[in-house]
């Protein structure tokens, strides 16, 4: 039997689609009520916060998952990422208010002491060390818009799809900082030991989303 | 009472601690029967010695200090570096290989999740020979004393660092560093994005693109090598699965020819171990000659390392019992021992008990999860129930 871990919220409804199309067994996947565990055919499915994801991966709880891009860069943990389906197609950004533009086109030492609010530390860690800026990075669970708005940051980092609740908030993208979208990935050992199955469901995926761009 | 550790590190007790000396003792045990002289290497190393050796993400992971001599230092962060130091030093041409066995803490900051960076490797080292044999010696041994451990249900992932790095090198090397990163962090999307972007021939992109999928049983050899043709270079890892398969050990092995381990010195043939229990690697090593020639010396080298904690927590000695509670029964410190001297001496695992109520005695052992209690003034034994409640029968 094979476990994936499907994350529950946003992406959700895409992965669940997409396990569907594929043709792979789903019965209870699209209407799970409030069950965390579903057994469909050779398959077993695990409903998880997002976050926690590439936990069960990466400890070889789960097989394979579908995980954001933006919470397998944030977790940094060593799973293999099969494959880039493409759903859920959104970006990271630097956020923030007019006012603060200008110190995104001069020198990095403009940016230096800069007060970033964001679910994603690693990331802006990342994003900003590369540039070489020293940054405050304040770590916030939700409505990441508030902080600049209530003075608590001068920016944020944060995943766009459409930009309206940017603009709904008096922000603008500052800087881009990388596209996300939802990934297949698989644990190490299920690569190492369960390759035919693993390579078998990842197939399935990839001739779908083959077949979506084409 | 604060009685917190400082973040990373770890007190082991109990159970866990008992199978991990049981396991250490065996493996230890098993290795110098094999001709492996146990290594107890220093705590520390200096940095100039490890620096050069290692690869940069392996460097930051290092745990740096100074000694109260001022020499700038590191916790030892990997045994291998120490063995082959030892050996360049202690040991002449005519001297090797040299063969060891260890088993010692090792520190090093740990990849998310975990937050360790202290924790137990057993493992062995090949070191110095010249011909062949090493690879099968080195990988069969390992799979014998992973039986030995009760590890029976665990597998070793099988690679080829020559086959990818020959590959890579027709690709420019910005190029084929970005290829070799890829595959170390797992990222397929990532390894054929630079993939389809390189400047690369042909002949070795169409091998390039199937690495990835060059997984599974041994017949995945014959595939690279046909999709190479003559001169493939896998006559190594080739020798090595057929002695293991022809030792009964095919269906313990599997290849992966896209595997790239840390610390990322290897140069031949190199693998994982894992255990169907368990999500993560035991371990693993491999061939890193380069490394030895790094220290002026030649031949090859080969060797592993496993984690013990992890191979203890699934060995056949994690779930063991306190075998039989002595009690005293009244009797006087001297003759108590005396007759739980005799006891023992048929290699039965006895605990004393000093309480001067029968009853609560028993109930000891109960708790405790004794299989059996004895009362050593009258000969009285009494098996206790395997879950360690209810009443003695």
């Amino acid at each position: 039997m094979l476990t994936i871990a499907l994350p529950t919220g946003r992406v959700f409804t895409d992965a669940a689609e997409m396990i569907s199309l594929a043709g792979l067994p789903c019965d209870g996947l699209a209407s799970p009520g409030r069950k965390l565990v579903i057994e469909a055919g050779d398959f077993r499915y695990i409903l998880a916060k997002p976050s926690d994801v590439p936990l069960y991966v990466s400890y070889g709880t789960a097989d394979l998952a579908f995980v954001g891009g933006d919470v397998l860069l944030e977790s940094a943990m060593p799973v293999v990422e099969l494959l880039d389906t493409g759903a859920g197609r959104c970006s990271v950004v630097v956020a923030g208010p007019r006012s603060q533009a200008e110190r995104f086109r001069g020198h990095a030492s403009e940016l230096m002491g800069l007060k970033v609010a964001t679910k994603y530390p690693r990331i802006a860690d990342g994003h900003f060390s590369a540039r070489g800026a020293q940054v405050d990075i304040i770590h916030l669970h939700g409505s990441i818009e508030l902080a600049p708005k209530l003075g608590l940051s001068d920016c944020i980092l944060d995943i766009v799809q459409t930009g309206s609740t940017l603009r709904a908030n008096s922000l603008e993208v500052l800087e881009h900082v990388c596209d996300v979208s939802l990934r297949l990935v698989a644990s190490r050992k299920s690569t190492a030991l369960r390759w035919k199955e693993v390579r078998s469901v990842m197939n399935k995926i990839s001739s779908l989303v083959k077949e979506k761009r084409s | 009472m604060m009685n917190r550790l400082p973040r990373g590190c770890v007190n082991v007790g109990g159970e866990l601690a008992s199978a991990m000396e049981e396991c250490r003792r065996i493996f230890i045990a098993f290795f110098e029967s094999w001709g492996y002289s146990p290594f107890l290497p220093s705590g520390l190393q200096l940095l100039e010695s490890a620096w050069d050796k290692l690869p940069s993400q392996v460097r930051s992971r290092l745990v740096a200090l100074t000694t109260p001599y001022g020499e700038p230092c590191c916790l030892r962060g990997d045994i291998t570096l120490a063995a082959v130091a030892y050996l360049a030093s202690h040991y002449a041409p005519e001297e090797r290989p040299l063969r060891i066995c260890y088993s010692d803490r090792v520190y090093m900051k740990s990849a998310p999740p975990r937050t360790s960076i202290e924790s137990f490797q057993i493992g062995a080292e090949l070191l110095g020979w010249e011909g062949e044999g090493a690879d099968a010696e080195m990988l069969s041994l390992l799979l014998r004393v992973l039986d030995a451990l009760g590890l029976e249900r665990t597998t070793i992932a099988l690679g080829d660092s020559t086959f990818l790095q020959r590959a890579l090198a027709s690709a420019e090397s910005s190029a084929a560093e970005s290829l070799a990163d890829a595959l170390r962090r797992g990222s397929l999307p990532d390894y054929f994005a630079v993939l389809e972007k390189g400047n690369i021939p042909d002949f070795y992109r169409t091998i390039l693109s199937a690495i990835p999928r060059l997984r599974g049983d041994i017949s995945v050899l014959a595939e690279a090598e046909k999709l190479w043709g003559r001169g493939a270079p896998l006559s190594a890892l080739k020798t090595t699965a057929a002695t293991l398969e022809s030792q009964g050990y095919g269906n313990r092995i599997s290849i992966d020819l896209s595997l790239a381990r840390d610390p990322g010195y290897y140069s031949g043939p190199l693998f994982e171990v894992y255990s169907w229990e368990s999500g993560r690697s035991l371990g693993g090593g491999g061939r890193y000659d380069r490394l030895l020639s790094s220290c002026g010396l030649m031949g090859q080298a080969m060797g592993f390392a496993l984690d013990l904690e992890q191979a203890a927590g699934l060995s056949r000695f994690r779930a063991r019992r306190s075998q039989v509670m002595a009690w005293a029964g009244g009797l006087s410190p001297d003759e108590a021992l005396r007759r739980a001297a005799d006891l023992s001496s048929d290699g039965t695992c006895i605990e004393m008990n000093w309480n001067v109520d029968r009853n609560t005695s028993l109930q000891a052992a109960e708790k405790r999860g004794c299989r059996s209690w004895v009362d050593l003034a009258s000969g009285t034994a009494y098996t206790l129930p395997p879950d360690g409640k209810g009443g003695a029968s």
